[in-house]
């Protein structure tokens, strides 16, 4: 069990969970971040540091989100581990506003 | 919906690492809690067992009210009564026992279910003491270690964690850092980043040892050996500070003589490692400057456990890494804190002959093995839950289905012990509570602010006890302070350490640092000053003529009755009483050697019971090397009993290389009225102690294993 990055970040990549996260167990393609379900060590750090609420905790996600946990293990395992912050996507800040948050 | 409000919260657990909370409320709810990322050790993260503290507050299985039992003793069947009604019973059938066999004939049973000062480890001890129960000696947790610790550097803080960031050599020993000290890692990983190295010895590859730079996988109970041939060829190859030595320490020559029984070809035999391994990690704590090591609470849960902490403490005054910031060794930073310990104990309400009973020998106690005169007719549980947490767990049972025991148990939940009370208690949780905190992990000392008032009729610890000293007729006033003034006696004030921090400050802020050198300059022992009779390290320990003691902290502040057996001054190695090499008759019945961590969602048995935390530990486990599981006939998933002449549970079969052939790993903290076979860990495991402090020797069992 570990956190889990869900849609909401898609597109936005604050990464202010990087910054955070103390075992440095995010992943990162062009578009999103994953969590390591391996590494994460469960201290929930992350979660209130992301702009958008893209991550909660793999036992409070509902229905339609938990495809997302297999989502995280899988694109983790293939993906470089990120150890620092990077800027946003450039539609990041729209994106957000779009979510209404 | 109400004013969000936000109160500065400290977390309860009996963890090192004591976290900085913020909690939310809302109408008088409690609706969420996240860490306070203002604190610099804690830094805004909590962890597995306490991110959803509010569904343990609001959780519909809390005892709210005082329950007396309607059916069978272990069935759970209780009808609530009322506070007056519950004391009332409490009063007349402890009256009833001291008349009949003296009070010594009532036994506390406690922990740290709660870690505040107040409400804490001593919070039932004056009380206790004045009533005359038997003294309960409470030796769950480094009691072995600090027997060691203070026979070798006396009581000192140690090392601070956080100065771990200049350490060029991290040796993490028997400490699963991740899942028990999780906060502390940044600071390793800060030191990574400088160019330290990170090694973990550990019996099988935890997920600290997951993400070390070297993992150790030592034959489990050989620690001491291992520390023996570290020293040995520390000795042999030069890598001694003499100066340090010379000018800081007791005893060099009579150590550098008994290490040489420790070659590293004899260490390799026994630990399983190789003497290239053993080789470096001596080299590596004496060349990378400053070296620190990181003990944590198993090394002590052996046969030879205190002895194994009395020669890894010698180690950085042998290569003078307490020299430099970040050089030395970390156990509690516990002995930093200027707690009032006495004004809680009471020592001086202990009548002239007490009995003392060690709390790993409960089973044997009230089954009526140890034949105790009185025998102990009345059980008062609090802080703890012996069902899950003691060896000998069907012993324990059967001690608490005596018809003539009367049990009483103050507790949030319906745990397996308060399944068997005669009287349950409803107790508060942390956000219903004021308390002070030390921490055993870090240099904070921490603020509890209560959030909410207390749900029904549950109620703080120290209310608990400030109603039974009314209701026994206590007439001495302390028994009688509020909350508030137990907490402005909780500390020495005036000590050094707490200059500049006052009550005022600590409730505002939620913690505030010890008045210590920073981070960048503690060097405790720079220039010796270690807290023992000689002032200087003692690797030929002058504490050992007086034999074998428990630190009257963990015996209600009693000093007397000792149990002294000789300790020798010097550093050895015991090897474990069940094991293939010491005990082959044994082995060849029960060929696994069963180890016992924490689990990763539960803090010992608490949370144990909680949705949340039941789903990501899942059933009772038990992990075996592919070997092993191949000799077997066990496959993953599989349903297997393991047991010994002790007992038996079950657990399901997980199979991986991270284990060392020839140990298995079932994590501790299941719950057996939650585990399908009614039985748990602490059912295969002993009430042996540990060569020091009476520590247990939860690593020291051979088990058998097989499918269902």
């Amino acid at each position: 069990m570990a956190y889990v990055v869900t849609d909401n970040c898609v597109d936005c990549r604050f990464t202010k969970c990087v910054e955070v996260c103390p075992v440095q167990c995010f992943h990162v393609d062009e578009r999103m971040v994953y969590i390591d379900p391996d590494g994460c060590i469960d201290c929930a750090g992350c979660v209130p540091e992301c702009p958008v609420g893209a991550i909660d905790d793999e036992y409070n996600l509902p229905d339609d989100k938990r495809a997302w946990i297999e989502i995280n293990r899988d694109r983790a395992a293939v993906l470089p581990r990120l150890t620092g912050g990077m800027e946003p996507l450039p539609g990041a800040q729209q994106r957000k506003a779009e979510l209404g948050l | 919906m109400g004013m969000e409000e936000k109160i500065i919260g400290a977390c309860p657990q009996d963890c090192p690492d004591t976290c900085s909370m913020i909690i939310t409320k809302s109408d008088g709810i409690v609706t969420g809690v996240r860490g306070n990322p203002d604190h610099p050790f804690t830094r805004g993260r909590l962890c597995a067992k306490v991110n959803n503290y509010q569904d343990r507050v609001n959780s519909t299985d809390r005892i709210l009210y005082p329950l007396r039992r309607t059916g069978l003793k272990g069935t759970a069947a209780f009808e609530r009564i009322g506070w007056d009604e519950a004391l009332d019973e409490i009063a007349s059938r402890w009256k009833a026992i001291i008349g009949t066999h003296g009070a010594k004939a009532i036994l506390p049973y406690s922990y740290l279910g709660t870690q505040g000062i107040l409400n804490g480890l001593t919070v039932g001890d004056a009380f206790f003491n004045k009533l005359g129960a038997t003294i309960s000696e409470r030796t769950f947790c480094d009691s072995g270690a600090c027997t060691a610790y203070t026979m070798t550097i006396g009581h000192s803080a140690g090392v601070d964690p956080e100065s771990f960031v200049h350490s060029r050599y991290i040796l993490l020993w028997a400490c699963n850092t991740l899942t028990t000290n999780s906060h502390h890692w940044p600071f390793i990983e800060e030191a990574r980043k400088r160019g330290a190295k990170v090694v973990v010895i550990d019996p099988y590859r935890s997920r600290t040892a997951r993400q070390a730079d070297l993992h150790v996988p030592i034959r489990p109970g050989t620690d001491g050996a291992l520390a023996l041939g570290i020293i040995h060829i520390l000795f042999r190859d030069g890598l001694v500070d003499t100066d340090y030595v010379a000018q800081h320490t007791v005893g060099a020559d009579e150590l550098a003589e008994r290490a040489q029984d420790y070659p590293p070809e004899r260490v390799a035999a026994i630990t399983g490692l190789s003497v290239d391994l053993i080789a470096e990690l001596a080299h590596g704590l004496s060349e990378s400057q400053p070296s620190v090591i990181r003990i944590g609470v198993a090394i002590e849960r052996q046969s030879g456990g205190g002895q194994a902490v009395r020669a890894i403490a010698c180690i950085p005054a042998l290569v003078g890494s307490w020299r430099r910031p970040g050089g030395g060794l970390l156990q509690l930073p516990l002995w930093a804190f200027p707690v009032n310990w006495g004004t809680f104990l009471r020592p001086d309400f202990i009548e002239p002959e007490p009995r003392v009973l060690n709390q790993w020998k409960l089973g044997a106690a009230l089954t009526g093995e140890m034949a105790l005169d009185p025998p102990i007719q009345s059980l008062m549980v609090y802080n703890a839950n012996p069902m899950v947490m003691s060896p000998e767990q069907a012993r324990i049972a059967e001690g608490l289905l005596r018809e003539d025991l009367f049990t009483v148990v103050s507790e949030q939940f319906m745990t397996d012990t308060a399944r068997y009370a005669d009287i349950v208690l409803p107790a508060t949780t942390q956000v219903e509570q004021e308390d002070i905190m030390f921490s055993w992990g870090h240099m904070y000392l921490s603020y509890n602010n209560r959030a909410i008032d207390p749900i029904g009729e549950a109620v703080p610890n120290t209310e608990l006890f400030r109603r039974l000293a009314k209701t026994m007729g206590f007439e001495d006033p302390s028994f009688y302070r509020s909350d508030a003034e137990q907490i402005a006696d909780a500390m020495l004030w005036d000590a050094p350490q707490m200059q500049g921090i006052t009550l005022e400050r600590l409730k505002r802020e939620g913690y505030a640092r010890l008045n210590l050198p920073s981070a960048d300059e503690y060097a405790p022992h720079a220039n010796g000053h270690f807290a023992t009779p000689s002032g200087k390290c003692e690797f030929y320990s002058s504490m050992a003529a007086d034999g074998n003691f428990v630190l009257g902290l963990f015996r209600q502040g009693y000093d007397g009755q000792q149990s002294g057996e000789p300790i020798d001054p010097l550093p050895h190695y015991i090897p474990p009483q069940e094991s293939a090499e010491s005990n082959p008759d044994l082995a060849a019945r029960y060929p696994l050697n069963l180890i016992t961590p924490k689990s990763h969602a539960f803090l010992s048995s608490t949370y144990g019971n909680l949705p949340h935390q039941r789903r990501q530990a899942g059933d009772q486990s038990v992990t075996l090397h592919p070997d092993d599981a191949a000799r077997f006939g066990i496959a993953a998933s599989d349903r297997v009993k393991i047991w010994n002449d002790r007992g038996a549970f079950e657990a399901v079969a997980q199979i991986s290389p991270d284990i060392r052939q020839g140990v298995i790993v079932a994590p501790v903290g299941y719950w057996p009225s939650l585990n399908g076979g009614q039985a748990t860990v602490h059912a295969i495991t002993s009430s042996r102690y540990a060569d020091l402090g009476k520590a247990p020797t939860f690593s020291d069992n051979l088990v058998a294993v097989e499918r269902c």
